[in-house]
């Protein structure tokens, strides 16, 4: 295990160093000049070239770069040209909107997914073998923003029982923002949870021809617990492989969901920054959510690793 | 046992190099044999107009021309059409030659454009615009079509070279092995961007459009295009009719496309069906969010972006758009699903 992490963690600071260079050096290939947006359409040039000192914009790149870096370290995410805040707040003030989303979309993923997993992977009729088959590849080939639409369609503005746009954070009113919440999370849940189902439906169907399943039905133990004794618990590492490398898509996947209910979140800020050129808060964003997905990524071999011995990292 | 050891061993070793060319090449003659038929497919079909044209003939009069068409083709080609004798290849196929026909012929039935506005803004379907009006006015029936037809220039331009990059980069270990790992870590790179972040970082540079979008779609998908290519040449590599070509002096270039690549061609040939999925998708998120094709201009995307402003008012607004895009996505997942059944019913 320590050989494999010694081994793992380099590779990892690679990838995380590159993404923060291209994070740094993305921003200012654009046409578009803060300075500018900042000043003004028709200010002078002493007043953009004051701004550009101000902002610290006529300094070498790599000193600018190596500032941020260390910022980075130091707890210091840097200032907002566009709104004139430090970018940590900036984030701060948005981060509940995505966490709860990302956190409610995550539970719901994993218990829609087990569920119909475990459901597709015991023996059934006929008929609700189908049905399950027909969700599972319903969930698996829409993606999100569809899932989003038609549930403000039908729940929202057909039937009208759930609010379509909008959000209530939950540290508030926690009752009012579930209902805001609840459609946005099923939307982003869906898709990863349909792939989870097949994973665990697949690995259940091959782990219930194992000699050991026959042994087990022969002896005489009770079919419920043969799934989840003997099935279930043979057939969830693949599970969490595919988990762990959604997790970077989820929080990509909530910017489009965001966009979609409207909320105030880390996906709508993205989008802000984007098109006011923003170079601080994107660098951010642009690490942050890197950071996150290759975190996950390097977690969930880990823990993969832990809950079957036969593995060994590092060989 | 008979031999002399100290007179026979220089001998043999003499008439090694003799021997192999003339033993080994029954090798590599077979697998050029099944390759060369699989890979190039090509002058086969040059060479048949004029020659066959008199063999149709004489073929058509003993047999059905279906029966002629299914012996010409080569053994890969036959599997992959193979893909489309099957009911979902069929089903995926239609539906999909209907959408591209229909983006094709928009143009021709709606010559006067997308951005034809009049004074009915926001209505519901009605006989003059069958799926009701935007918010200028414009009809929505014609600006879905259009909208069709932004995806489908994207899916069918973006992931093909994709993945033929992806290839190329994949196959770069062939030529130098620290290429090959520096190529990989550049994948691995691109892995660790999550799609949307790397369609934002596109965005930045490029500002918003066609191309920004075309260039985030076709780099996404270099990652497994690429991996799937260096899967194939490192379990090539080391194989022995690929050790004789070499000793033989084939070319590395020549060894690539004949020996390598038939055996990359399916998984990426089905990788690229299954990404073209993926790019449909990838097209609308970055367009919901409002980076990807600016109004005027119509996509599947920027149609569902602006009418979700209008979800209340006009709830058929999406409606188009919606159901383009999921039988879009349908027919595309059908042919990639019977490709991959036909590529591995081996």
């Amino acid at each position: 295990m320590i050989r494999y992490l010694a081994n793992k963690i380099p590779q990892v600071l690679v990838v995380l160093f590159v993404s923060s260079l291209i994070a740094a050096v993305l921003p200012r290939l654009t046409p578009g000049d803060p300075a500018v947006a900042i000043a003004g359409p028709d200010s002078s040039k002493e007043t953009i070239e004051t701004i550009r000192a101000q902002l610290g914009l006529d300094r070498p790149f790599h000193e600018q770069y190596l500032d941020w870096l260390g910022g980075l370290f130091r707890g210091d995410l840097g200032h907002s040209y566009l709104l004139n805040r430090p970018v940590g707040e900036l984030i701060a003030s948005r981060l509940e909107s995505t966490v709860e989303l990302a956190l409610l979309a995550g539970l719901l993923m994993t218990v829609i997914g087990l569920v119909l997993g475990v459901l597709a992977g015991s023996p059934r009729s006929r008929w609700s073998r189908a049905l399950l088959d027909l969700l599972t590849t319903f969930y698996l080939a829409v993606p999100g923003f569809l899932h989003g639409l038609l549930m403000i369609l039908v729940l929202g503005i057909s039937l009208v029982v759930l609010p379509v746009s909008g959000e209530v954070p939950l540290s508030q009113n926690p009752e009012i923002g579930i209902q805001y919440l609840i459609m946005p999370a099923l939307a982003l849940a869906f898709g990863p949870a349909a792939v989870v189902a097949r994973l665990v439906q697949t690995a259940m169907v091959q782990v219930r021809g194992e000699e050991y399943i026959d042994l087990a039905v022969a002896k005489g133990v009770p079919a419920t617990r043969i799934t989840l004794r003997h099935v279930l618990r043979n057939s969830v590492g693949t599970a969490i492989v595919a988990l762990g490398l959604r997790i970077g898509d989820l929080l990509a996947g909530a910017i489009v969901i965001e966009a979609i209910f409207a909320r105030n979140g880390l996906g709508s800020l993205a989008v802000m920054a984007v098109n006011g050129h923003d170079y601080q808060v994107l660098q951010v964003i642009i690490v942050g959510a890197i950071f996150i997905a290759v975190v996950a990524q390097l977690l969930t071999e880990v823990i993969l690793a832990m809950l079957d011995p036969r593995i060994r990292l590092g060989d | 046992m008979s031999h002399n050891p100290e007179g026979r061993s220089p001998l043999e070793s003499e008439s090694g190099p003799v021997h192999d060319p003339i033993e080994i090449p029954t090798i590599p003659v077979t697998a050029t044999e099944i390759t060369d038929v699989a890979l190039v497919p090509a002058p086969v079909d040059d060479s048949g107009p004029e020659a066959d044209d008199a063999a149709e003939e004489a073929l058509d009069a003993t047999s059905g021309s279906a029966q002629y068409r299914r012996l010409r083709l080569s053994p890969s080609l036959a599997r992959y059409a193979g893909a489309f004798r099957t009911t979902k290849g069929r089903v995926g196929a239609i539906g999909l030659g209907t959408l591209l026909l229909l983006a094709l012929v928009t143009p021709v039935l709606f010559p006067q454009g997308y951005d034809h506005q009049t004074n009915d803004s926001l209505r519901g379907p009605s006989g003059a615009a069958w799926l009701g009006t935007d918010e200028l006015g414009r009809d929505l029936f014609v600006r879905s079509l259009y909208g069709l037809g932004t995806d489908l220039s994207l899916v069918f331009l973006a992931v093909p070279l994709s993945m033929a990059v992806g290839t190329f980069i994949g196959l770069s270990a062939a030529f130098s092995e620290r290429l090959g790992v520096f190529m990989q870590r550049v994948l691995d790179i691109i892995i660790g961007f999550p799609t949307l972040i790397l369609g934002i970082c596109i965005v930045l540079i490029l500002g918003t459009g066609w191309l920004s979008l075309f260039l985030a779609i076709a780099i996404a998908g270099l990652p497994s295009a690429g991996r799937l290519a260096r899967g194939a040449w490192l379990e090539q590599q080391g194989r022995e009719y690929v050790l004789a070509a070499r000793t033989l002096g084939v070319s590395r270039w020549q060894l690539l496309v004949r020996h390598v690549l038939p055996n990359a061609a399916d998984p990426i040939l089905v990788q690229g069906a299954v990404y073209m999925v993926q790019a449909v998708f990838i097209e609308a998120a970055l367009s919901i969010v409002g980076l990807g094709i600016q109004p005027p201009s119509p996509s599947l995307g920027a149609l569902l972006n602006t009418g979700i402003r209008y979800l209340q008012r006009t709830p058929t607004y999406v409606v188009g758009p919606m159901v383009l895009m999921i039988l879009l996505a349908l027919s595309l997942s059908l042919v990639a699903d019977a490709l991959n059944q036909a590529v591995n019913k081996r």
